[in-house]
């Protein structure tokens, strides 16, 4: 039966799931902001070419077997994926930064038209025009979908377990071989999950919602 | 010297022509309106002369230069010439004031202080003072189209194009940007004037043109053209819009 | 090649991919379906309900649900049953609940002003959802049930938890006995490109056949 000692004991695993998610997440940022802006204003072709194909190969692929590619099979050339957690991590950025730029690139597009004629009007480069005038009005947008790629990510820190990182869900292993108990250990580990990837959500969406009617934006 | 003058302007879309040679020009101090019916190419003309879209044929000149020749910064002029949209397109991020206050400081490197005088001075002139730290979508649309035309205004640009800045309110907020408008002409701003508003062009303009198939078919003073338009295509959208006065 | 000696378990292993990827999109769909119907239609505890499954099974890791329904049911019922069920079963509820998402936006968006009409025309309930409602809700769902495919069909990688020999289990195992990772999941991450790129041409290509202009809407927000 489950007893206060086994909770505390898969309390354990949240701050590496937690780490995993949020390390990915600012490293995601990193890497889509860029993108997004790029492939928004930039008219070379080789260069959206190049970022098409890694838009492509991160959605079209697992980000388990990137982990494992990075992991088992980079870790010979680049030492530093010898550590399953910053190949975990990386996996999931990388793959963050693919979804992240499509998230911004939308909620640019959003931003209607009329928005950029009225900058360029007062005079404003069009550089000027994104920093000042589509980018704030886009991140507003881009909310709900941040929120909802942060629960991705915490949701899929999970595969770092196949990597042998001591998360949560490697915890609820561990507790389930201790206790020769089969169901609570993963039920109470699903359970922590939906009780950090729901708030992370609901929140953002709302807060996003909310910006949205104070600044009557679509 | 003419503020904004064109020669022979064309523009094209695909095969779609527009505009068809078009000849104008503004003077200091001046009000010029244009009306036509729509489809005619006005507010294409109006933003071909706003330097917000480039012409595909004929010449545009900005204080006697060449714009599109003479190698000049074309933001630098953008600055100079005022644009108050059809659909109200304030920033829908910033507060009257800041949306006022953008492009002093963006675009003419203003500092804050005196960025915020200028727009404070700019919302009083448009009567929106009390509302310069309300969002857009706080305001009505009349109001919200007041906004737009501080920020113009607050620029000190040479000239101010309006591209039927009333079309897209309800009848009763037509007013409240109509009297700014008439102060504005008043005041000596130089303005062009895409409207349907026949009662602030006859009060205020200087001249009137109509155009129509992407051409200025007749210009005169506002008595001339209103009452005794010369061409039948002008007489009939005159009856049209006005009733039969 | 190396790689030509093992190419039957690679060939293998892609098979079980797609196959479990079509038995939890197949099951996904029934489940998804019928909570949306239930979610739009059905009453208080009906729709606490199927909140609590959408909530449980979006909101949780596959692979921590793959773990719970292995180790859990046997237990419980005493059935015995292998890695194959258990990742189907699995993989068709998770689905559902993603499923369910994309049909609520899709019935909630059909059946606003057209239902009245529908009324007035005299059809019963079921007429209506059968005729007008769903035959819609299918053609506006199908850009939102290709991202489910796209995500599901990756998903399945997971499986590797509970054992299951699918492309990514497989090429694990011969990584470790060939000694060259590198080239193997170069290969599968190539495999999995190329099966989800086609995929997306193909849906491409039947949404374009069957869409209905100006009949488009986003899926349920999160």
């Amino acid at each position: 039966m489950i007893s206060a000692q086994d909770l505390i004991f898969l309390l354990q695993g949240v701050p590496t799931t937690l780490s995993i998610s949020l390390i990915s997440f600012a490293m995601g940022f990193i890497v889509g902001m860029p993108i997004a802006m790029i492939r928004q204003l930039s008219r070379s072709f080789e260069l959206s070419t190049v970022l098409e194909g890694y838009d492509k190969v991160m959605r079209g692929v697992p980000v388990l077997v990137i982990m494992l590619f990075l992991h088992f099979g980079l870790a010979g050339l680049v030492p530093l994926f010898r550590d399953p957690f910053i190949s975990a991590v990386v996996a999931l950025g990388l793959r963050s930064g693919a979804f992240q730029s499509q998230i911004f690139r939308s909620a640019m597009n959003s931003v209607g038209r009329d928005q950029m004629m009225a900058a360029i009007s007062l005079g404003m480069t069009r550089a000027q025009a994104f920093r000042h005038i589509i980018v704030p009005q886009a991140f507003i947008v881009a909310l709900p979908g941040l929120g909802s790629e942060i629960a991705l990510l915490i949701k899929d820190s999970s595969y770092s377990f196949v990597l042998g990182v001591l998360d949560l869900a490697k915890y609820s292993d561990i507790l389930r071989a201790a206790t020769r108990s089969f169901i609570y250990p993963y039920l109470l580990a699903a359970l922590i999950y939906v009780a950090m990837t729901f708030p992370v959500a609901n929140y953002l969406d709302r807060w996003g919602s909310k910006l949205k009617t104070k600044y009557g934006l679509r | 010297m003419s503020v904004l003058k064109c020669r022979d302007l064309r523009k094209s879309y695909g095969d779609l022509q527009v505009l068809r040679g078009i000849d104008f020009e503004i003077e200091k101090g001046e009000t010029k309106v244009i009306i036509g019916p729509s489809g005619s190419g006005k507010s294409t003309f109006l933003r071909l002369m706003g330097l917000l879209e480039p012409p595909t044929g004929g010449k545009i000149f900005f204080e006697g230069r060449d714009v599109y020749t003479s190698g000049l910064d074309l933001n630098i002029i953008r600055a100079k010439i005022g644009f108050v949209f059809q659909e109200p397109s304030l920033f829908r991020h910033l507060t009257a004031l800041d949306n006022v206050k953008i492009g002093l400081k963006c675009v003419l490197k203003v500092n804050n202080d005196e960025a915020t005088e200028r727009a404070m001075e700019a919302l009083k002139a448009v009567r929106m003072e009390e509302w310069a730290n309300y969002y857009p979508a706080q305001l009505s649309g009349g109001q919200q189209q007041r906004v737009g035309i501080a920020r113009a205004l607050a620029m000190d640009p040479d000239v101010i194009l309006f591209d039927e800045p009333t079309a897209s309110l309800d009848i009763e907020l037509t007013w409240e940007v109509i009297d700014v408008m008439r102060d504005l002409a008043k005041r000596g701003i130089t303005m062009l004037v895409v409207t349907h508003e026949i009662a602030f062009a006859k009060e205020v303009a200087d001249e009137i043109s109509f155009m129509d198939g992407g051409k200025i078919l007749e210009s005169g003073p506002p008595d001339q053209l209103l009452r005794s338009p010369k061409t039948p295509r002008a007489r009939r959208f005159l009856t049209r819009l006005l009733g039969g006065i | 090649m190396f790689l030509l000696d093992y190419s039957y378990l690679i060939v293998q292993g892609f098979e079980m991919t797609l196959v479990m990827t079509f038995l939890g999109l197949g099951g996904g769909l029934v489940l998804g379906v019928l909570s949306a119907l239930g979610d739009v239609y059905g009453g208080r505890a009906l729709r606490a309900l199927i909140g609590a499954y959408v909530e449980f099974f979006r909101g949780s890791p596959l692979i921590v649900q793959l773990l719970l329904f292995y180790f859990s049911v046997p237990t419980v019922t005493g059935v015995r049953w292998d890695a194959f069920t258990a990742g189907t079963v699995t993989l068709m509820l998770n689905s559902g609940a993603y499923q369910k998402g994309y049909f609520k936006g899709a019935i909630e968006a059909v059946f606003k002003d057209q239902l009245l009409a529908a009324k007035s025309l005299g059809m019963t309930f079921w007429q209506t959802l059968r005729h007008v409602v769903l035959p819609q809700a299918f053609r506006v769902v199908i850009p939102s049930w290709t991202n489910e495919y796209v995500s599901l069909g990756l998903s399945t990688s997971a499986l590797i938890v509970i054992g299951l020999r699918e492309l990514t289990t497989v090429s694990k195992s011969i990584a470790a006995q060939t000694f060259k990772p590198l080239q193997v999941y170069l290969l599968t991450g190539l495999i999995y490109l190329i099966w989800i790129s086609a995929s997306l041409k193909a849906l491409d290509h039947v949404y374009s056949r069957v869409r209905i202009p100006g009949l488009e809407v986003s899926a349920e927000a999160s």
